[in-house]
């Protein structure tokens, strides 16, 4: 271990205690303030249970039975889902936190970005877990849906959306000085995102260039990925690296530029 | 004796409003440094800076010879912060809080028994949001020192106490000084800088109009307490800005 001419032991990064504690702190903050667990477990369900009631139970053809709802809207929901929690929810806790001055409180400590930018992910998908969960089992009870044909395979592509929304998520979070400019930072966001990743009316209704590029965004990918997973069709090559690399990208820049302070 | 800070030079600014303009200080190890000035006299930005919260627009710190900035692990490792603004988790407890920021640290205090030499025990388990502003300010004091560091910054540490708290916390900061850790402390209240402090710096403009002992300060301006020593040097330093 090196020491200066002060005796000053070089200090290893805060450990696994550390990040859990922090996470155990986040988790805490959230089950003891309800109010925050609205929108991630109570939205899924409203989504799903309005666009099922909306939307056709007719099977469509050649499909091994599927149905519009199973087909088109349920992908379409649960990215919208994570994207809406993870682009505009998730963020905005770390911005009340920077403008109440918890985060400066935390500067003055050993932790690092990366712990709290983990911390806050892992409360949120937790809570968005639940809520897909319970949205998915209200779906199947209400409407009879079908399970995905290769259940392991739609968990692992909806894990990859998950990291990928919350990968955009995290620059949000790691740059907006306060609530409401990471609502509206957010919020753009998301709209961008949807937009061009198919989310008025689908990939296919829009323009041949903005739908190819809509297909390398993190919602568009998104949408096919889940698409294939749930028919069990294979998850193509494109959709699996533009989710990946939005993730790491994302991640990293919410580290290098995390702010602590407004 | 070691140096625990250096400050060469520092200046701080603002939207082109200059915070520090040139401030020069060391501070040896084991000694506490009381750090004086109207509200906006810059007291807050230099001791910010010094734990690597702020950025220098130029000059340079050294916290026992190291970066804040560069080296941010290492000194946030034996440097403890009370922040002017007591902010904790709201729904966290009191014994959460602290175990939280006890885990950051690689050693420590026992956060129970800091919460007992604080005068805590009574709230142990009430959330932060619950506690009165004076418990909230004990809080935030025991998270400062829950790493054990070697350097603690305390910013208007008894503000919003009752005068028995304001002495208990007194004792403790005491029990610091007995243990050879170097304080940095900004306040407002005179009698704690006089109690506490054996040496003073008066801040004014973002520049260091004063320093020395405190008895030293009454002497160089003939007055009989610190608090008439410092509204002199205050009524002074207006007088030759007036005259510039």
């Amino acid at each position: 271990m090196s020491a200066t001419g002060y005796d000053l032991p070089a200090q290893p990064a805060p450990g696994v205690r550390a990040w859990a504690q922090l996470t155990l702190a986040e988790m805490r903050s959230v089950v003891r303030d309800t109010s925050g667990l609205i929108v991630p477990i109570g939205m899924p369900s409203l989504f799903l249970l309005v666009q099922g009631f909306a939307s056709s139970s007719e099977v469509v053809p050649g499909t091994g039975g599927r149905s519009v709802l199973e087909l088109f809207v349920l992908p379409l929901m649960l990215v919208m889902v994570v994207a809406l929690v993870g682009v505009v929810n998730m963020p905005s806790f770390l911005a009340t936190y920077r403008k109440g001055g918890l985060l400066k409180r935390l500067a003055a400590t050993p932790a690092r970005p990366s712990m709290v930018l983990g911390a806050q992910v892992i409360t949120s998908l937790a809570q968005t877990a639940v809520g897909v969960a319970l949205a998915v089992g209200l779906a199947w009870g209400a409407f009879g849906l079908v399970g995905p044909e290769r259940p392991w395979l739609a968990v692992a592509v909806f894990a990859a959306i998950c990291a990928s929304l919350y990968g955009c998520g995290l620059v949000v979070a790691a740059i907006a000085p306060t609530p409401n400019a990471s609502v509206a930072i957010g919020l753009v966001v998301f709209f961008a995102l949807g937009a061009v990743g198919g989310l008025f009316g689908g990939l296919q209704s829009l323009p041949d260039p903005i739908a190819a590029i809509g297909e390398w965004t993190p919602f568009g990918a998104g949408v096919v990925a889940l698409q294939c997973a749930w028919v069990g069709e294979p998850v193509p090559a494109q959709s699996v690296i533009a989710l990946v690399v939005t993730a790491v990208v994302g991640a990293a820049f919410a580290i290098r530029f995390f702010r602590w302070d407004r | 004796m070691l140096t625990a800070v250096e400050v060469r030079g520092l200046r701080r600014s603002y939207r082109g409003r200059t915070v520090l303009d040139g401030v020069d200080l060391t501070v040896a190890e084991g000694e506490t440094l009381g750090i004086l000035g109207h509200n906006g006299a810059g007291k807050t930005t230099l001791v910010e800076t010094i734990a690597g919260l702020r950025r220098p627009s130029s000059g340079s710190v050294r916290v026992l010879g190291l970066d804040p900035q560069a080296d941010r692990r290492r000194v946030r490792g034996v440097l403890g912060v009370q922040l002017q603004h007591a902010i904790l988790h709201h729904d966290l407890t009191v014994r959460e809080n602290l175990r939280l920021h006890r885990s950051f640290y690689r050693s420590g205090e026992d956060p129970d028994a800091l919460i007992d030499r604080l005068g805590l025990a009574d709230v142990r388990d009430v959330r932060f949001q619950r506690l009165s502003g004076g418990q909230a300010q004990r809080l935030s004091v025991a998270v400062a020192l829950v790493g054990a560091p070697r350097i603690v910054i305390l910013d208007e540490l008894t503000t919003g106490l009752d005068p028995e708290g304001r002495r208990g916390i007194w004792r403790v900061v005491e029990d610091l000084q007995t243990r050879g850790v170097t304080i940095l402390l900004v306040s407002h209240q005179m009698e704690e800088v006089e109690r506490l402090c054996e040496r003073v710096i008066v801040l004014d403009g973002g520049r260091i109009r004063a320093h020395g002992a405190p008895a030293a300060l009454r002497s160089q301006t003939g007055t009989e307490t610190l608090e008439d020593a410092f509204l002199a040097l205050r009524s002074g330093a207006a007088s030759e800005g007036s005259a510039a």
